[in-house]
């Protein structure tokens, strides 16, 4: 059918002329996925970079920490943004970038403002030996325990720093994101859990082992509870994830950005 | 003759045929492929637990974590799971928010169709029907944001928390909750679908039992809601087909523990929480790529394909002996 090819012909050929000029006007896209607690700082760094650097624009996805790293791993993202420290179980060929540091805190609900917890008291607490306020003094009745699910770089922080060799207790609940712990603290008068330093807005922050938590505390090094921050490639980054890695870690316009909520690396 | 514009190709019987019957076998080959892509994942989560993947023991969020912690050797990948907290979550949380919501479905049904006044049912159909495609998430921050937090701090007691410290804490999330937001989720569709089908009963009955002196509300019990009876049926399967894949709103408002609630414990049974199958897919989403969690996962999503299927089937095994007497179902 001789007007059916043409009129298929000039179709296809339409599609490519429109598309074309799309093509050349292409800028780079950097997809980020990963950790919940780096995804805030990620975001405030992307749209300072995007101020000063043409021809780059962001893609911020969450998901958890070993999302972002298995996402990075398969390729389909560019940088995988991690809360925890690599594992023997990761896949191979990964570079982990340290872009920053984080404290983790442990937070009360406004009603029952407790000083201070050592060690010892938080594993109890956590690991179920105490089920009652009274038992660490503290207002309100039985314990509410508020945490994380296995998957979280912030569970794995608050396991590995805080709880050391004992077993969180079974009861605590497990939430999937630090926003949800916040907000079940918040409204919860008997709760106690975790979140990383971003998300203390509305709650009582605690002192562990008589060091408040808080960013000169987690700058210094007295405040134990402190994890890294991590921006994971597929093998050395390279082109404009080199430049976008090399400028949150060295750049001071990234470091103050990084200076408000977290630790710098410097 | 319609000619295709661009191509000039006709509409011809045969070519429609053709057509349309690609696009069916092409979604029927989907979900197919959708099956096999599922069961062929999960596989090896019960191939290595058995039928015990469905009974209980041990404690389930444990044997999560154990099975994420898995060493990266896939010889000794961990995979031991028992699933029952969840099941038992599943059904209860779907069964108690269908059953509860049919009651009302069914009274309210009766009311817009036959006892409102004219101004009234102007107003209630079109809201019940808003309300049945309002999404989920909202049910859900309302749950999480009002009734959480009014059960946790004001229904349940200092002492009734106590009693049960040392097995599961009581903070609100919980069986009520989320069974009366899954309620109120689902009850819209079912009325919305059975007044479709009282409205559908033939006018002719309803005022042959008038002639006889029955009242109203008898004729419509009697006759109207007997003959929608396969329309009942099927309101039903398809709220529990909408409650059992109900995952993000009753992740927040039902609990985050897979914790099996004990009807032995009286009252403090509706205060105890629950975490359904959908729901734990969601918090637990996080860890697909450690290989044995994901296969465990896909394990979840087949038992709710299975449920998806063996509910179908339910219903049109309800509906058989229903055609006898009543109107066509749908």
């Amino acid at each position: 059918m001789p007007r059916l090819t043409t009129r298929l012909a000039l179709g296809a050929a339409a599609a490519l002329a429109l598309g074309a000029p799309a093509a050349a006007a292409a800028k780079t896209t950097i997809t980020m996925s990963g950790s919940t607690s780096v995804a805030p700082l990620a975001a405030k760094l992307a749209k300072a970079y995007i101020k000063t650097h043409r021809g780059v624009g962001f893609k911020l996805l969450q998901g958890g920490s070993d999302v972002g790293i298995s996402d990075v791993a398969h390729d389909r993202v560019t940088i995988g943004n991690s809360s925890r420290d690599p594992k023997p179980t990761d896949p191979p060929g990964l570079v982990f970038n340290k872009i920053a540091r984080d404290a983790v805190c442990l937070i009360t609900n406004d009603a029952n403002p407790l000083g201070n917890l050592s060690t010892a008291q938080v594993q109890g607490i956590f690991s179920g030996a105490v089920r009652d306020w009274s038992g660490v003094p503290g207002t309100g009745g039985t314990i509410d325990l508020v945490g994380r699910t296995a998957a979280s770089g912030t569970y794995d922080a608050f396991n590995k720093i805080f709880m050391g060799a004992n077993r969180l207790s079974t009861t605590m609940a497990q939430k999937a994101s630090n926003g949800l712990v916040q907000q079940t603290v918040k409204s919860d008068p008997n709760g106690i859990g975790y979140v990383s330093l971003a998300f203390t807005r509305g709650v009582h922050t605690v002192a562990y082992n008589g060091v408040s938590c808080n960013l000169r505390n987690a700058k210094s090094g007295q405040y134990g509870g402190v994890r890294n921050f991590f921006m994971v490639t597929r093998g050395a980054p390279t082109g404009a994830t080199k430049k976008w890695i090399r400028w949150v870690q060295k750049n001071a316009t990234a470091q103050q950005i990084v200076a408000t909520d977290w630790v710098p690396l410097a | 003759m319609r000619r295709l514009p661009l191509t000039g190709i006709a509409w011809t019987d045969r070519r429609v045929e053709r057509l349309l019957g690609a696009l069916a076998c092409t979604v029927l080959a989907l979900i197919a492929a959708m099956v096999v892509f599922v069961f062929s994942k999960a596989w090896p989560s019960f191939a290595h637990n058995g039928l015990a993947w469905f009974g209980g023991g041990g404690n389930v969020d444990r044997q999560l974590a154990a099975i994420f912690d898995s060493p990266a050797n896939p010889n000794d990948y961990v995979y031991t799971l028992h699933a029952w907290p969840m099941l038992y979550a599943t059904a209860l949380l779907s069964g108690v928010a269908v059953l509860c919501g049919l009651v009302f479905a069914l009274l309210c049904a009766v009311f817009i169709v036959e006892f409102a006044p004219e101004r009234m049912r102007r107003v209630l159909e079109p809201a019940v029907r808003l309300l049945a495609a309002v999404p989920s998430v909202v049910y859900g921050l309302i749950g999480v944001l009002v009734l959480v937090p009014l059960v946790g701090n004001h229904v349940i007691s200092a002492g009734m928390k106590r009693s049960v410290a040392y097995v599961v804490q009581l903070d609100g999330t919980s069986l009520l909750v989320g069974a009366a937001v899954l309620t109120v989720m689902v009850t819209p569709i079912m009325v919305a679908i059975v007044v479709d089908a009282l409205r559908a009963v033939p006018r002719g009955w309803t005022e042959g039992a008038a002639a006889l002196g029955v009242n109203r509300w008898r004729a419509m019990w009697t006759i109207s809601v007997r003959a929608a009876r396969p329309a009942i049926v099927a309101a039903a399967v398809l709220a529990t087909a909408r409650a059992l894949g109900e995952a993000i709103m009753l992740a927040m408002v039902s609990g985050s523990v897979g914790f099996a609630p004990n009807p032995l414990d009286g009252v403090l049974f509706l205060f105890e929480p629950a975490r359904p199958l959908a729901a734990t897919i969601v918090d637990n989403a996080e860890g697909l790529s450690v290989v044995p969690f994901g296969q465990t996962i896909y394990a979840f999503a087949a038992v709710l394909l299975v449920s998806s299927l063996f509910l179908s089937l339910g219903g049109w095994a309800a509906k058989r002996p229903l055609k006898r007497y009543g109107l066509a179902a749908r």
